[in-house]
């Protein structure tokens, strides 16, 4: 699914990012790479921006960047 | 490579993320002793600074804040051409330990260039706090960058830092260290690295392993630079197909699996050497961010905050300004009996320092703007702003960080205007810079706040509420406008990030304060005062000479006219008229007659289109040529005197001065900021924005004029 689509609270781990070119390269350089495990901490509402949390600092990002970004969701414990 | 000795100068190059504290290590480092100046031919801040230690210069140049050595914003451009053009000695990147492994992407990229890089652990104390923990020696060993742990603020670990930077800098770069990007890539950067380096020209003025990285990463401007390469067309070629051969075996883009092979080196790296606490704590920032960034919470909360800068401004600012006026009066009573008397007093009295006193008294209330202003950007709440306000501007075509900008517009449009270079895209840029001028700036509050009162006295603040409320609606309809105009485009991405809450410093708040402010008083001393004595000079020549028996003929004219008339009353309708003709005979006179029917649409005499023209030196300037324009008659132009003067003048209407409220909103603020808008923009840019802002002023102007008229408003 998409990182978009997860609701406040939801952890995730990154799949990948499915576009190339700049937003996807600068996502990529913020650290959405596979694997990494994070969280979405809160959304606007009126879907506004979403504040997600990877590698231990936060992000700020619209929806339509968020759609550039598949993710896994995660169940069960926060790891460290 | 020059400066490696032990006694030469060194040539270093600060960079980091933004936000990992480079401003004050660059602060801590060079102490005083910098200078601004921007990046030919780009509107990015250069400082450059030094500092000497045991006999050794240091000579630091600071570099934009960035998060990646791609080439999509100016910012990372600037970095990338100073590096590879100037080739300093060395470059100390500025890292925040409480978030390595990220800031050590942007690291890494400097060391593939090849010139020695030095890490400052930074905010080594706020990751002690969070149970942070980083063996700095092995992971400097690891990576092949000497690392050490500093805190920016306090100036503690700079020596350390320095030795470091000595010993790197007469090591020369590292080619034993470097990332490895795995068993698929490898082959590919070596097979365009010998290509790149069987130019030798070529290879000694741009490092091959980077050029095959960044050609590999598609990246535009490395292409460009290859093609000065004697085989450029080949190696592209050879790039190319490398990049399509690692999109399709690994199913996605070339440069977003290079970014991945990155992050896990970086990963391998810190796996041994940073020890994160087991579960995160709750912070400060989570519990503040709860509710300043609630879902619903966070656009009320922005529209109080700012209703609270606005209240705390004039609340605290009318005690200033009380004194500074009281001041300017004083000076004028006591200067006024010194000086000879006849037409030069009256205009030094009540002409300059009037005028100068009138603006100098506004300056606490912008001072404190800006400070308020600064302890907002300081503590970071504006990043919590863009997150709160992005879906609104969005929705016209702005951008969640044009917040700050557009919110400095309040103050002074100079400093705002520059302050859009945080804006990334270029039509971002130019969009905010266009509508800044509407955010009523602080030089146009003198003009509202003397109409207001003379024409709306029992509702003189809602009055300027008003206007204050036209001009950030007609700014974001303009933007709106704007963007499906002259300035159409993909919206930008908005992808930022959130830095946690932080308690400002003293320095860093008057710092900021200073910056914006300088601007604005210099004006006031220097334009403003300069502007007065023109406008008094232009009321006043050439001299109108009374020919000889005219002053009878007047006197009995007037007599006539006025039969009940005392002697008293005689003498003072008389210097009226006289004052009158003199100032119609003037140069702003012919000149206030010749634009009279470009402004009598919107319901101004010739002296309020003087007062409009005038008021290009400087908004305020506006309240001291009505002075000079109304006061001549009646001998006194200080504020009370002014405000009923006007309200007795059968020329002003309330319809009239609210429509030249309007008017002197949306036309464009002054010189200065006009000056600022060419050197951000550019002439064409200003030219359109000129345009834009005068016939957006002229017709909102005459629109409501002409209706107020029909519906009767002006009796
Ligand atoms: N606790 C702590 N705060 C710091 C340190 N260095 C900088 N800061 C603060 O971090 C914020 C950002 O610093 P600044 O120098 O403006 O960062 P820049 O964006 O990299 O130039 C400011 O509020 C600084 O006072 C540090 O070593 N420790």
């Amino acid at each position: 699914m998409l990182l978009s689509e997860l609701a406040p609270g939801a952890r995730f781990r990154v799949q990948g990012v499915t576009i190339g070119r700049e937003v996807g390269k600068r996502l990529a350089d913020m650290g959405f790479n596979n694997g990494v495990e994070g969280e979405v901490v809160r959304r606007l509402f009126l879907s506004g921006p979403m504040q997600v949390r990877i590698l231990g600092y936060n992000l700020l990002l619209r929806k339509s960047e968020a759609a550039a970004v598949e993710v896994q969701a995660e169940t069960g414990q926060p790891s460290p | 490579m020059s400066g490696g000795t032990r006694q030469g100068r060194l040539r270093i190059a600060l960079a980091g993320n933004p936000n990992a504290g480079k401003t004050s290590l660059f602060n801590a480092l060079t102490g005083a002793r910098h200078k601004v100046g921007n990046y030919p031919g780009v509107t990015v801040e250069k400082r450059e600074g030094s500092r000497i230690r045991e006999g050794r210069e240091y000579r630091f140049i600071d570099l934009p804040g960035i998060y990646s050595l791609t080439a999509y914003s100016i910012d990372e451009v600037v970095t990338r051409d100073c590096l590879l053009d100037e080739r300093p000695d060395l470059i100390i990147d500025v890292l925040d330990s409480t978030n390595l492994e990220r800031h050590l992407y942007l690291c890494l990229q400097f060391q593939e260039l090849g010139i020695p890089v030095v890490g400052a652990l930074n905010m080594s104390d706020e990751a002690k706090a969070q149970g942070i923990s980083i063996d700095s020696y092995e992971l400097g060993k690891i990576l092949g960058i000497p690392m050490t742990a500093t805190v920016a603020r306090t100036g503690e670990g700079i020596e350390e830092l320095l030795d470091l930077a000595d010993r790197a800098a007469a090591g020369g770069s590292d080619d034993l260290h470097r990332i490895s990007y795995g068993p698929e890539i490898e082959p590919r950067l070596a097979a365009l690295e010998l290509a790149i380096a069987a130019d030798p020209d070529f290879a000694r003025r741009f490092p091959a392993r980077w050029l095959a990285v960044k050609l590999l990463e598609k990246d535009g401007d490395a292409l460009e630079r290859l093609g000065s390469h004697r085989d450029a067309a080949a190696i592209a070629a050879l790039a190319r197909e490398s990049a399509a051969w690692i999109g399709t075996h690994f199913g996605k883009d070339a440069e977003i699996v290079i970014s991945g092979q990155r992050y896990g080196y970086i990963h391998g790296a810190t796996r041994e050497t940073l020890r994160l606490p087991g579960r995160r704590a709750a912070s400060l920032t989570d519990a503040i961010d709860a509710v300043v960034m609630h879902p619903f919470l966070a656009l009320p909360i922005f529209a109080l905050t700012l209703w609270g800068v606005f209240s705390l401004t004039f609340a605290l600012g009318a005690y200033p300004t009380a004194w500074l006026d009281a001041f300017f009066r004083w000076l004028a009573a006591s200067l006024g009996p010194v000086l000879p008397g006849g037409a030069l007093r009256s205009h030094v009295v009540d002409g300059v320092i009037a005028g100068v006193g009138g603006v100098l008294s506004f300056v606490p209330l912008i001072v404190l703007l800006f400070f308020l202003i600064s302890v907002l950007e300081d503590t970071g709440y504006m990043s919590r702003a863009a997150f709160a306000t992005d879906r609104a501007l969005h929705a016209f075509g702005l951008h969640g960080q044009s917040v700050f900008p557009m919110m400095l517009g309040f103050g002074c449009s100079v400093p705002a205007i520059m302050a859009a270079r945080t804006l990334k895209s270029p039509r971002d840029r130019i969009l905010t810079i266009m509508i800044i001028p509407f955010m009523s700036c602080g030089a146009k509050l003198p003009v509202h706040v003397l109409l207001a009162a003379a024409f709306f006295p029992r509702h003189a603040a809602a009055a300027v509420m008003a206007i204050y409320a036209v001009g950030v609606a007609l700014a974001l309809g303009s933007a709106w406008v704007l963007r499906r105009t002259a300035l159409r485009g993909e919206p930008t991405p908005f992808v930022m990030e959130l830095p946690p809450w932080r308690r400002p410093t003293l320095r860093g708040l008057l710092w900021h304060v200073w910056e914006n402010t300088a601007m604005y008083a210099r004006k006031a001393g220097t334009v403003i005062l300069a502007a007065s004595i023109l406008v008094w000079a232009v009321t006043s020549y050439p001299r109108h000479e009374v020919a000889p028996g005219e002053r009878e003929a007047m006197a009995a004219a007037w007599s006539q006219a006025h039969p009940a008339a005392g002697s008293d009353d005689l003498e003072a309708g008389l210097s009226r008229e006289l004052a009158e003709r003199s100032m119609t005979y003037s140069f702003a006179g012919r000149f206030g007659k010749a634009i009279e029917p470009l402004v009598a649409p919107l319901g101004f005499d010739w002296r309020i289109g003087v007062a409009t023209v005038t008021g290009f030196a400087a908004k305020e300037v506006v309240v001291s040529t009505l002075g000079i324009l109304y006061g001549v008659g009646a001998g006194k132009s200080e504020g009370a005197g002014l405000r009923s003067e006007l309200a007795a003048d059968p020329a002003w209407t309330p319809l009239v001065a609210f429509c030249l409220m309007l008017f002197i909103l949306l036309i464009p603020p002054c010189f200065a900021a006009l000056a600022t808008m060419k050197t951000e923009l550019g002439w064409s840019w200003l030219g359109f924005a000129l345009a834009f802002q005068l016939s957006l002023g002229w017709l909102v102007a005459f629109a409501v004029f002409s209706i107020g008229t029909m519906i009767g408003i002006a009796a």
